[in-house]
């Protein structure tokens, strides 16, 4: 990948994280086709807020069939302007996939590629970074990430190397299911970090406490997963409600439920995307959606809250 | 189901059901007409293993637990899952057990087995494992090539191999070569109910 940004991509980019940082508190507006962007770290880059996730959906192995239509949903998340993808060494094949589909593709100019380091994987950061890079075809990660903190010192000391010496882009950790929070929050306070990812979704608010403010205090980019709990939590929703609530429609600019539990995601603050994952190319398309358009302001995302705790 | 039990078993099956069923298919396909040559091999060890021919069934089944082992687990289950070489091992280990059973003749049942409640149970197993596996797939809606088999799957081989244990071992052999059947099936009920409830 080739990460010399040309000068037409950086003032795009200059001027998309212009607008992010004029408007990083209101209720966010974009042009309904537009996806929302929102800036990292030392705010010279900025990030589309829908994502992609490839935990259980990319892991296909190398089944002609399902690797092709692998390829078809990542092609329509480019096509709608999607940036990051998350994987991890954990993922079984989901890195191999992923080179699958950009050697199909080519690699294009938005890809911002997320890759983690895991210990039970084998190998130093530096081998897993190398054996990642060639399994998805690319010369260099964006950002890699400390696994679920397994062995955090050692990967994370390897990994602010590798920034340093320019052969990664950022460095972050990673958690989930609302696990090691209080761990967590103490590598935010003392250590160099670009990114944290987190679980964040609306019946799993417990990084609302401390570490979302956190984060925003130290100008850490925060990638929310889980943003439906799994697949469950949207499922859920679907089966016991139907239609979406009109006040959902008129005030956070929803159209289904992919719209009204992502928005509700994105507008917080101090979250700089979430990443959904999915199979389906028309799910996909529901996904991207969401990063456009009106999002909800405070007094909504509070609405949005009650209704779900009703449910 | 809490959180963290969740969470850790979640990390054991990092593949979704669609997967994992066209994988059993892809399977099914690559080793086509193999079937009936491993489906015949398991009748032969059951008949052997009632006739006292304890050392002739153990190494039939030890080379197929070979087979599965590095066919299932380590070319095909592995891809999907980081674990898979580890159990790929384990079922070829289990295999090398079984062959030194079926060379030394250590912890064979002496005499052809009786009507002991252990026999039926294990003749019963081996029933279900052999004959009855492949059809559960094909009644809940699988294609046939993703019937279960024995000698190819690692369900009904772990099956039949713990009915054929009960009917030929005693002794520690017995209860050694009953570990790895036991806790792969342990294993796989467990992905089955996860991926069921995705």
């Amino acid at each position: 990948m080739d990460h010399q940004f040309s000068r037409r991509k950086s003032i795009k980019l200059m001027a998309a994280t212009a607008v992010s940082l004029l408007l990083p508190s209101l209720p966010v507006l974009a042009g309904s086709n537009t996806l929302l962007r929102n800036p990292i770290s030392a705010k010279d880059h900025a990030l589309p807020v829908i994502g992609m996730g490839t935990w259980r959906t990319f892991n296909v192995g190398s089944d002609p069939k399902l690797l092709d239509a692998r390829t078809e949903v990542i092609r329509t998340f480019f096509e709608l302007g999607g940036g990051l993808v998350d994987s991890s060494s954990m993922y079984g094949s989901a890195p191999d996939v992923m080179g699958y589909a950009l050697q199909k593709l080519g690699i294009p100019d938005s890809l911002f590629s997320a890759e983690k380091v895991w210990s039970p994987a084998g190998g130093s950061a530096a081998e897993q970074v190398a054996e990642l890079k060639k399994r998805w075809f690319i010369d260099r990660f964006d950002l890699v990430q400390v696994h679920n903190l397994t062995d955090w010192r050692e990967h994370l000391a390897a990994l602010q190397q590798m920034k340093a010496d320019g052969k990664i882009g950022y460095v972050g950790i990673t958690t989930s299911h609302g696990r090691r929070h209080q761990e967590v929050e103490q590598i935010m306070t003392s250590q160099d970090i670009d990114f944290v990812q987190l679980t964040y979704n609306i019946t799993h608010r417990e990084a609302e406490k401390r570490l979302l403010p956190l984060a925003k205090e130290k100008g850490i980019a925060v990638i929310a997963n889980r943003p439906y709990d799994g697949g469950g939590l949207i499922k859920g929703i679907q089966r016991r409600v139907e239609p979406l609530p009109q006040w959902a429609i008129e005030e956070c600019g929803c159209n289904n439920w992919a719209d009204f539990l992502l928005k509700f995601i994105v507008s917080h603050p101090a979250i700089t995307c979430t990443i959904p994952a999915t199979t389906q190319v028309a799910h996909m398309r529901e996904n991207m959606g969401a990063g456009s358009g009106p999002m909800p302001a405070a007094t909504s995302r509070q609405r949005m809250q009650r209704f779900i705790e009703t449910l | 189901m809490s959180v963290g039990v969740g969470y850790q078993l979640q990390q054991f099956i990092p593949f979704s059901s669609e997967v994992y069923l066209r994988l059993l298919e892809r399977i099914g396909e690559t080793f086509w007409p193999w079937h009936i040559v491993t489906l015949a091999m398991g009748v032969a060890a059951v008949l052997l293993a009632l006739k006292n021919h304890g050392r002739a069934t153990c190494l039939l089944t030890g080379l197929l637990w070979v087979v599965v082992g590095y066919g299932f687990f380590i070319q095909y289950y592995a891809e999907l899952n980081w674990a898979g070489d580890y159990i790929g091992f384990a079922f070829i280990a289990q295999g090398a057990l079984l062959l030194f059973v079926s060379f030394s003749g250590t912890g064979l049942a002496k005499t052809a087995p009786a009507k002991r409640p252990s026999v039926i149970f294990g003749l019963i197993l081996t029933l279900i494992g052999l004959l009855g596996w492949p059809f559960i797939g094909l009644l809940t809606g699988n294609s046939s090539y993703q019937a279960a088999v024995f000698g190819i799957y690692a369900d009904p081989t772990a099956l039949t191999t713990l009915g054929l244990a009960l009917i030929m071992l005693r002794g520690w052999p017995l209860w050694l070569s009953v570990i790895i059947p036991l806790l792969w099936l342990l294993v796989s009920s467990l992905t089955w109910w996860v991926l069921q409830t995705l």
